[in-house]
C-alpha cells in the first residue's frame, strides 16, 4: 500500500495533469483505508491480542479482574486429559478427514469431468454445505440409532443384507463415525472448487492424452493434478482452518447435545467452549484463551508446512 | 440452554432437557403431558385469587429477578402468578428477565462485578454454590428464615424442614445460607406398576439383582441407561458409595491431593464391585451406550426395560414422550430407593433442592426477599406440585402421586441427605469429574475394567489431575 502512496510522489513533476489526478488519488487513500484498518484492528487484531495476554491469566469474565498467572494456563493443559485428547482428535480430523475429503474430491473430478449432468451432480454434492452441521449432527444422530428390533435407517439397512447392526455412537467408534461424517459433509464444497480449477484446463490437453491412450489415472496423475496443483494448495489450507474450528457436529453427535460429551470425543473447539460456557463454576476464559492460542498456533505451523509441501513451480498454460 | 448463545443447540434442547431442566420442563406436560388429572388442577391454580402478602417491603418499590425458567414453562407460569399477584399486594413492580437454565455461567457470574446485577435469581444449590457463591457474589438469606409468609404468624422456618436448607452445600464461606428452597428433585429407581408384577422393595443389593434377573427371566432388559449422558452413569457409584461414607464423604474422598484415598478405603471399592456387576452381568439394555438421550429412557417407557434410575423428573419426562407418541396409555409408576448395601451405615437420600438467592450488591434486597417469602405461601407454592408435578420443600402441601414414593423416601426421618452426586460435578469447575471420574466410571459400567481397577485408576488420575489443576 505504502509503496503504490510514495511512488507518485516522483513522478510528479513529470505530468501535471496526472499529478492532479495522483493528488486526489492520494486524498482518498485514507478516507477509504482508515475505516478498513480501524475495523480490521478493532475487531480482529486488538482481540487477538487479547486473546494471547489473556491466556495468561486466570479470568472469570467481564468484571472479574484478570490475574496474571503467567504459563500457569499452560502448564495445566499440557497435564490435562481433556486437552490431550481434545488436540489428538483435532489433530485425526484435520488428517484423517482431510485426506478422506481430497481422496474422495479428485475422484469426483476424474470421473465429473466427462460425465454428462456433470454440472448438476456437482451442485448436488455442494447441498451439504448448505445445511448447518448441528442439523447433519442430529440427522446423523437419527440415521445411526442402534436399536434391536427398531433400528435406525443405516443399521436397519444393514441388517436387511444380513449383516450385523453396528454401534454406531458408541464411544469407541463414534470419532470414526465423525470423521465419516464430516468427509460427507465437506467433500462437496472441495469439489466445487477442484472442478472450477479443473474447467480453467484447456480441453485439448484431455484430447491429446485420449489420442495417446492414457487411462483417467494417468489423465489425472499428469494432466489434472499439475495443472490444479495451485488451487489444490488453497483448498488445503482453507480445509485446515475450517477443520480446526470442527465443533457442532462433535458436539450433538458424541453427546447428548445439551451437555459436552465425553473426553475422549473432545476437539479443541469443544474445550475453549467447554471453558467458556460449559463449567460447573464461573467461567474459565483464561483457560479457554490459552486453548485458543493453542489453535492459532497448530492452525499456523499446519498451514506453513502445507504451504512448503505444495510449493512448486507454477505451470503456465 | 434457552438462551440465544447456544440457540444453535436448540435442536437438541428440545429433545434433551436434563437435570434440572427435566426437573420440569417435561412439566409442561400438565398442558401437554400430564394428562386429565393434572389440567383442571392447574387451572384452579391460576385463576385463584392472591394470598396476602406476609412481609411488606417498606422502601423499595421495585426489584429485578433473573429467572432459570422461562415464562412459558409450568415453574415459568407458577412465578409470573407469583410475582403478578406480588405486585398487586404490595405496589413493587417485578422486572423479570426469563433466562434460562444456563442462566448462572452465561448471565449471573459475568454480571457479578458490573453493577447491574439482578437483586433476585434461582437455580439448583450447587450450580449457584459453584458458579456465584465461590466467587463471593450472593449474600446471606437466613434473615429470610424469619419472614411470616402470609399465614398467620407462620414464618419460613417454620414450614420448610431444616434438612432442605441447613445442610453444607447451601452455606457461604461465612457459614450462612444462600438459598431459600422452593423446589426438590430427587433420584430414584423407577418401574411401571402394570409391568413389574409383584413388586417387593429390595431391602439388599441381593433383593435388587434378584428383581433385575426375575426381569431378564420375563424376556424384559432389566436396566435402561442413556449412556450419552455422563452423569446419569455416576449416579450408580455414588449412590451405593454415599452409603459407605456418608454425606460429604465422596467429596472429601476427590479432594485427596495424593489420590490415595481411593484405595485407603475398601469400601470404595467395594461399592464399586455392584457396579461391576451390573455391567458384566448384562442387565443394560442392548445399546444403551449407543444412542442419544432421551431414546433409552424412551425404550424404559415403551416397556422394553424394567427399570430406570434417574431423578424425580421421570415422569414427567417420559409422560410427555408417551403423549406425544399418540395414545392415551400412561405408565403406573412405582419407584424405590437403592437398599443398602452390605456393611454399609448411612441411609443417605439424595436430593437437590431449588431455591432463591440474593446478590451480594442487591440494589433492592428487600423487596427480594419478601418476595422470597411470599413464594413459601402455599397457596403460591402449591403451584409447584399442581402447575409443574414436581415436589416442594413443604411437607403439607400436595404431593403429585408419581413422585410419592421420592418424597416419603425424603422426608425419611433415619434419612441422611446429600446432595446429587455428593456434588462431585462441582469440583474444579467441573473439570474433575470429566478429566478423573467420568472416564473410568464409564468404563466400569461399560465393564471394560474391574472394581479394583477403578478405583487403582482414580487414585492414579486424581494424583495427576490435582498436580496440574488450580
Amino acid at each position: 500500500m505504502t509503496s503504490t502512496v510514495t511512488a507518485p510522489e516522483a513522478d510528479e513533476q513529470h505530468s501535471s495533469a496526472s499529478g492532479a489526478h495522483l493528488v486526489r488519488k492520494k486524498r482518498l487513500f485514507f478516507p477509504f483505508f482508515l475505516p478498513a484498518v480501524t475495523l480490521y484492528v478493532l475487531f480482529l487484531v486488538v482481540p487477538t491480542i487479547a486473546t494471547v495476554v489473556l491466556g495468561f491469566t486466570s479470568w472469570a469474565g467481564a468484571g472479574d479482574t484478570p490475574r496474571f498467572i503467567g504459563i500457569g494456563n499452560y502448564a495445566e493443559l499440557m497435564g490435562s486429559d481433556s486437552f490431550r485428547y481434545a488436540f489428538l482428535n483435532t489433530l485425526l480430523y484435520i488428517v484423517v478427514g482431510g485426506v478422506g475429503t481430497f481422496l474422495l474430491a479428485f475422484l469426483f473430478t476424474m470421473v465429473l469431468r466427462d460425465m454428462r449432468g456433470g454440472k448438476i451432480v456437482r451442485a448436488v454434492l455442494f447441498f451439504p454445505n448448505i445445511v448447518a452441521p448441528v442439523a447433519l449432527g442430529m440427522f446423523f444422530g437419527i440415521i445411526l440409532i442402534f436399536r434391536p428390533n427398531r433400528q435406525g435407517l443405516v443399521n436397519h439397512l444393514l441388517e436387511s443384507v444380513g449383516v450385523d447392526a453396528v454401534k454406531f455412537l458408541a464411544p469407541e467408534n463414534v470419532t470414526w463415525v465423525v470423521t465419516a461424517c464430516l468427509i460427507w459433509a465437506s467433500s462437496g464444497f472441495y469439489i466445487t472448487i477442484l472442478m472450477a480449477a479443473v474447467d480453467r484446463i484447456p480441453p485439448y490437453l484431455y484430447e491429446d492424452a485420449d489420442i495417446a491412450g492414457a487411462t483417467p489415472w494417468q489423465k489425472f496423475r499428469n494432466v489434472t493434478l499439475p495443472l490444479t496443483w495451485d488451487v489444490i494448495g488453497v483448498a488445503g489450507v482453507l480445509w485446515t482452518i475450517s477443520a480446526i474450528k470442527i465443533f457442532e457436529l462433535v458436539f450433538v453427535l458424541a453427546g447428548p447435545g445439551t451437555y459436552s460429551p465425553q473426553i475422549r470425543a473432545w476437539t479443541l473447539g469443544i474445550y475453549v467452549f467447554d471453558r467458556s460456557f460449559g463449567t460447573a463454576g464461573s467461567p474459565q476464559y483464561g483457560m479457554a484463551c490459552a486453548a485458543a492460542v493453542v489453535m492459532i498456533l497448530l492452525v499456523s505451523v499446519l498451514v506453513v508446512l502445507l504451504r512448503r509441501l505444495m510449493r512448486r513451480d507454477t505451470i503456465q498454460f | 440452554m434457552r438462551s440465544t448463545r447456544l440457540a444453535a443447540l436448540a435442536l437438541t434442547a428440545t429433545s434433551a432437557l436434563v437435570l434440572a431442566g427435566c426437573g420440569s420442563s417435561g412439566g409442561s406436560g400438565s398442558g401437554g403431558g400430564g394428562g386429565a388429572l393434572a389440567l383442571p388442577k392447574a387451572d384452579d391454580f391460576l385463576s385463584a385469587p392472591c394470598p396476602d402478602v406476609g412481609t411488606k417491603p417498606q422502601g423499595d418499590k421495585e426489584f429485578t429477578y433473573w429467572s432459570m425458567w422461562t415464562a412459558d414453562e409450568p415453574q415459568g407460569k407458577v412465578l409470573s402468578k407469583a410475582i403478578r399477584c406480588f405486585t398487586d399486594k404490595t405496589g413493587v413492580k417485578v422486572n423479570v428477565q426469563w433466562l434460562g437454565r444456563k442462566l448462572l455461567t452465561q448471565n449471573v457470574a459475568p454480571a457479578l462485578n458490573t453493577d447491574t446485577v439482578p437483586d433476585l435469581f434461582d437455580q439448583d444449590i450447587s450450580q449457584v454454590k459453584a458458579a456465584v457463591v465461590a466467587p463471593g457474589g450472593t449474600q446471606s438469606v437466613e434473615d429470610v428464615l424469619d419472614y411470616k409468609i402470609g399465614e398467620g404468624e407462620k414464618k419460613v422456618r417454620d414450614v420448610i424442614p431444616a434438612t432442605y436448607y441447613d445442610i453444607p452445600q447451601n452455606k457461604g464461606a461465612d457459614g450462612k445460607i444462600f438459598e431459600i428452597p422452593y423446589e426438590l428433585l430427587g433420584n430414584a429407581w423407577w418401574y411401571n406398576k402394570d409391568l413389574v408384577k409383584d413388586f417387593k422393595a429390595p431391602a439388599t443389593m441381593n433383593d435388587l439383582f434378584a428383581l433385575f434377573d426375575k426381569a431378564k427371566a420375563g424376556g424384559l432388559a432389566a436396566v435402561s441407561q442413556d449412556g450419552d449422558i455422563n452423569f446419569y452413569n455416576a449416579y450408580f457409584y455414588t449412590q451405593i458409595a454415599s452409603r459407605y461414607l456418608g454425606p460429604g464423604g465422596l467429596e472429601k474422598v476427590a479432594t485427596d491431593k495424593s489420590g490415595a484415598a481411593w484405595t485407603a478405603d475398601p469400601n470404595l471399592a467395594k461399592a464399586a464391585e455392584t457396579v461391576e456387576k451390573l455391567a458384566k452381568g448384562s442387565y443394560l439394555v442392548d445399546g444403551w451406550d449407543a444412542a442419544k438421550f432421551p431414546q433409552i429412557q424412551q425404550r424404559w417407557a415403551d416397556g422394553e426395560a424394567a427399570y430406570l434410575f434417574v431423578g424425580s423428573w421421570a415422569p414427567s419426562e417420559t409422560r410427555e414422550y408417551l403423549t406425544k407418541q399418540g395414545g392415551d396409555k400412561g405408565l403406573n409408576y412405582g419407584s424405590f430407593q437403592f437398599p443398602q448395601p452390605e456393611g454399609a451405615t448411612h441411609k443417605v437420600v439424595e436430593q437437590l433442592p431449588i431455591g432463591f438467592a440474593v446478590t451480594a450488591k442487591a440494589k433492592h434486597p428487600e423487596a427480594a426477599k419478601a418476595f422470597i417469602a411470599y413464594v413459601i405461601n402455599k397457596d403460591i407454592l402449591a403451584g409447584i406440585p399442581a402447575v409443574a408435578d414436581n415436589l416442594t420443600p413443604r411437607a403439607e402441601l400436595a404431593v403429585p402421586d408419581d413422585l410419592k414414593d421420592v418424597k416419603a423416601a425424603l422426608e425419611d426421618p433415619q434419612a441422611e441427605h446429600a446432595i446429587f452426586m455428593d456434588g462431585l460435578d462441582a469440583l474444579a469447575a467441573g473439570k474433575w469429574v470429566d478429566n478423573v471420574f467420568y472416564p473410568l466410571n464409564n468404563d466400569l459400567l461399560k465393564g471394560k475394567i474391574s472394581a479394583q481397577q477403578f478405583v487403582e485408576g482414580l487414585a492414579a488420575k486424581q494424583a495427576e489431575f490435582w498436580k496440574t489443576t488450580s
